[in-house]
């Protein structure tokens, strides 16, 4: 344990040094932190909207639907089903949902539009279409006819509340189908592109506007936890039975392009906070180096007077890896507050960065958020660098021939 | 010059140490430039796709088109007074007349609502990259009756080259009309958005669907550089009164700002690496004087003025500094050389085509992103020096002789 004292008190023995080495440290830790706890935060609330604007945690649907997505896909829905999702454990919410596209035309403005037959007494329990209402309100439960826009498509259409809308598509019958809708409320929504083309009809007029019988297109299930999704759609898969084949998916499967999204800017943010790390990595090893270097003496006279290289080796280790250990305590102690901060109170952006994260599908909203791996890998990643890095001096301060050292001083 | 010779030599007294803090400075800026060309070209890449597929450098409309897209908005001429300036104006390369409306497609599987786009054949493919991105059949050509779609719709369908769609619009005076067409050719472009929802068609059979009878809805016009498109589009509004002339800046503000978001990120990070390596170089020089109390007790006695020992400090934090520059400058340049054709992305492909990147980032430098890292270095360099050589200039030459 001598090494240890000694290894602290070498700490200690240069406190200007000391502190800028460990300032260093401190600033990369919370740089890390924060910069791994923005990417946590930022991609949860791309995870959450999508989630809660899609198709939910997971979703049963008929065979191949997500490849081909028509009404050619579908499973049945009636109170069956519906009883053996409630009994189902980690089922937060479901909605079943009947989607297709359809023309919607007012006066002369016509727009192409995502269609989305739903059912307003189950649909909150899923998704937050009717949080986003701004004027007007959300489909009534029995209300006939109503029709839910989003701004931007309403904008495009210059409809108002209370407008009459012509729908025109093709029903499951292969017949034309159109029918008069009358708009009942505005939905302001995050993703520009379903803002734009969205528009939410009652599921009763949905399946007798398609001619769909009791068929849905999915059923959204929100489940307890985003990371039981896969559990509750393994146990769905056994346990749901079905009139008909159907397939469930998470909704990691449902948005690939989500998950890949994620992953390529989580790549970008580790490469530029390692590139971060490296630089302060080189700036402690100088520093370890340099004390070393005007130690030679000191360590030549510990030799000379039998001191086992090896113990050499551990102090100039211990002290190094102190060094890096104070930095990491401190910076921990700092970023970790800060980010609780932030995950507490989101920054809000303004100005042009609004669009931009808008053009990304998401709100203009920075968030935080604390997982508690995240901080320990980070933790893990710089100690262990700090290791690697000490090495060197370690070993340079225990390799000197005792003879040459005290000579050449 | 004593200073600089100085400081010189002080570099390479401990070569080793000069090394370390030279490859800190090195690697620091090196990957904060590469990790920006790449963010960069994929910016630079967005926007290409963006001009290249649907945007174009400027487009004329009929006055409103931008705050209310409807078909009654056009021009009723077919473009001939534009069409006289365009083919004039010395600075526009090539130019497309186009109609635009919106409409439902049905396969016998499935109905999807696209965007249709009526275009000539020939001008299309002047100003843009969809004739040059078919994966099977082929591009429009003379018959009405041939569409081309992006490969995600025609999977969405259920359709492939040769069958058959029945395509539904509003026509002018608000009916709903429709036509059968055939594909002929299907396409695949990094835009999702392009691929997943729009279908081209020859401008006559469009100007014919929706009743439009000579009119154009608008001109996409391709100048020679992106860069001078604020010129060209001012020459051609003054010449076009009456008509929206719009650059692609104007017409699509986000992508023009995520060049100035990609900027300021580049700005954060730089100022991470600052703040990395001025804790590095402040700590190394720091130790340099002190471990060289003596030396400099002995200058001072000997009448060194204060001054002069200050700079040859500063100096050589520079002179570390800028060879880790310069070194990181090289560095940039060799890896951005040996990947000049770019990362393969492919595995990511879907994520990137939903912002409209390809599965290739090529990397992309320009000359003004080499001035940051050089403010950058002058900085560190000589803010990391300043306390020590304050530090220097304290000592008092009695103790400092003395010291051991």
């Amino acid at each position: 344990m001598l090494e240890f004292r000694l290894a602290w008190r070498n700490v200690w023995r240069n406190p200007r040094r000391t502190s800028l080495t460990v300032a260093a440290t401190v600033f990369a830790v919370v740089l890390v932190v924060m910069s791994v706890g923005m990417a946590a935060g930022v991609h949860e609330k791309m995870i959450e909207d999508a989630v809660r604007y899609g198709s939910g945690h997971l979703s049963v649907t008929g065979e191949g639907y997500l490849e081909n997505r028509t009404l050619e896909q579908f499973v049945h829905f009636d109170d069956e089903i519906e009883q053996q999702l409630r009994d189902t454990d980690g089922v937060r919410g479901y909605a079943p949902r009947v989607q297709s596209f359809a023309l919607l035309a007012r006066g002369n403005s016509t727009s192409g539009v995502a269609v989305f037959g739903v059912d307003p007494s189950l649909e909150n329990s899923v998704s937050r279409f009717s949080e986003r209402v701004r004027t007007g309100s959300f489909i009534t439960p029995g209300g006939r006819r109503q029709i839910v826009l989003g701004q931007r498509l309403a904008a495009k259409l210059s409809a108002e509340v209370g407008d009459s809308l012509l729908l025109y598509s093709v029903a499951y019958s292969l017949e034309t189908a159109y029918e008069l809708f009358d708009v009942a409320g505005v939905m302001r929504l995050p993703d520009p592109n379903l803002d734009a083309n969205l528009a939410v009809i009652s599921l009763a007029d949905a399946q007798d506007f398609f001619v769909y019988g009791d068929r849905v297109s999915e059923i959204a299930i929100l489940t307890d936890e985003a990371d039981s999704a896969a559990d509750v759609a393994r146990t769905l898969k056994a346990t749901l039975r079905m009139e008909g084949p159907f397939e469930i998916n998470t909704w990691d499967q449902i948005m690939p392009e989500l998950v890949q999204f994620i992953l390529l800017d989580d790549a970008g943010m580790y490469i530029t906070v390692f590139i971060v790390v490296v630089v302060v990595g080189f700036g402690i090893l100088n520093t370890v180096l340099m004390a070393v270097l005007e130690r030679r003496k000191e360590f030549g006279v510990v030799l000379a007077l039998g001191l086992r290289p090896a113990a050499v080796f551990r102090t100039v280790y211990f002290e190094s890896v102190m060094l890096a250990g104070v930095g990491l305590v401190i910076g921990l102690a700092v970023g970790l507050p800060m980010l609780l901060y932030f995950q507490a109170h989101p920054i809000e952006l303004t100005g042009g960065m609004t669009e931009v994260m808008e053009l990304f599908g998401s709100e203009p909203v920075m968030t935080f958020k604390l997982k508690p791996l995240n901080p320990i890998g980070s933790t893990i990643t710089i100690f262990a660098l700090a290791i690697v890095a000490a090495f060197y001096p370690a070993v340079k301060a225990s390799r000197g021939r005792p003879v040459d050292v005290l000579r050449s001083l | 010059m004593t200073s600089l010779r100085i400081a010189w030599r002080n570099v390479w007294r401990n070569p080793r140490r000069s090394a370390v803090v030279v490859t800190a400075v090195a690697v620091g800026i090196a990957g904060a430039l590469i990790a920006m060309s790449f963010n960069y070209g994929m910016v630079v890449q967005m926007i290409e796709t963006a001009i290249g597929t649907e945007l174009g450098h400027i487009q004329i409309h009929a006055a409103g088109y931008d705050a209310n897209p409807e078909l009654r908005v056009r021009m009723p001429d077919g473009g001939e007074r534009p069409e006289e300036v365009l083919t004039r104006n010395e600075g526009v390369v090539a130019f497309a007349r186009r109609v635009r409306g919106e409409g439902l497609v049905v396969s016998p599987d499935a109905s999807v609502g696209v965007r249709v786009v009526g275009v000539e054949p020939k001008s299309e493919a002047a100003i843009s990259i969809v004739a040059d991105s078919m994966t099977s059949g082929h591009y429009l050509d003379g018959n009405r009756k041939r569409v081309i779609i992006g490969e995600r719709l025609a999977k969405r369908l259920h359709v492939d080259v040769g069958d058959k769609i029945v395509l539904s619009v509003t026509d002018m005076r608000g009916d709903i009309t429709g036509a059968g067409l055939r594909v002929g050719g299907i396409f695949h472009t990094p835009s999702a958005a392009l691929d997943s929802g729009t279908l081209f068609l020859p401008l006559v059979e469009s100007q014919h669907l929706l009743a439009l009878d000579d009119a154009i809805s608008e001109i996409v016009v391709v100048g020679s550089d992106r860069a001078r498109v604020d010129d060209l589009e001012g020459s051609l509004a003054s010449s076009l009164s009456g008509l929206e002339v719009k650059s692609w800046k104007q017409l699509q503000p986000v992508l023009d700002y995520m060049v100035t978001v990609f900027d300021q990120m580049g700005y954060i990070i730089y100022g991470a690496v600052f703040v990395a390596m001025l804790f590095g170089i402040a700590n190394v020089l720091l130790m340099t004087i002190y471990e060289r109390v003596r030396e400099i007790g002995i200058l001072m006695a000997i009448g060194m003025p204060r001054s002069r020992l200050a700079i040859s400090i500063v100096l050589e934090s520079l002179i570390v500094t800028l060879v880790g520059l310069a070194v990181g400058f090289a560095v940039t340049l060799a890896v951005l050389a040996a990947l000049r054709d770019g990362i393969d992305l492919s595995s990511f492909a879907a994520g990137l085509e939903s912002f409209g990147v390809g599965q290739r980032i090529k990397p992309v430098l320009r000359y003004s992103d080499f001035v940051v890292p050089t403010v950058v270095a002058f900085l560190t360099a000589a803010v990391a020096s300043g306390w020590p050589a304050y530090r220097a200039t304290r000592f008092r030459p009695a103790e400092a002789v003395r010291h051991v």
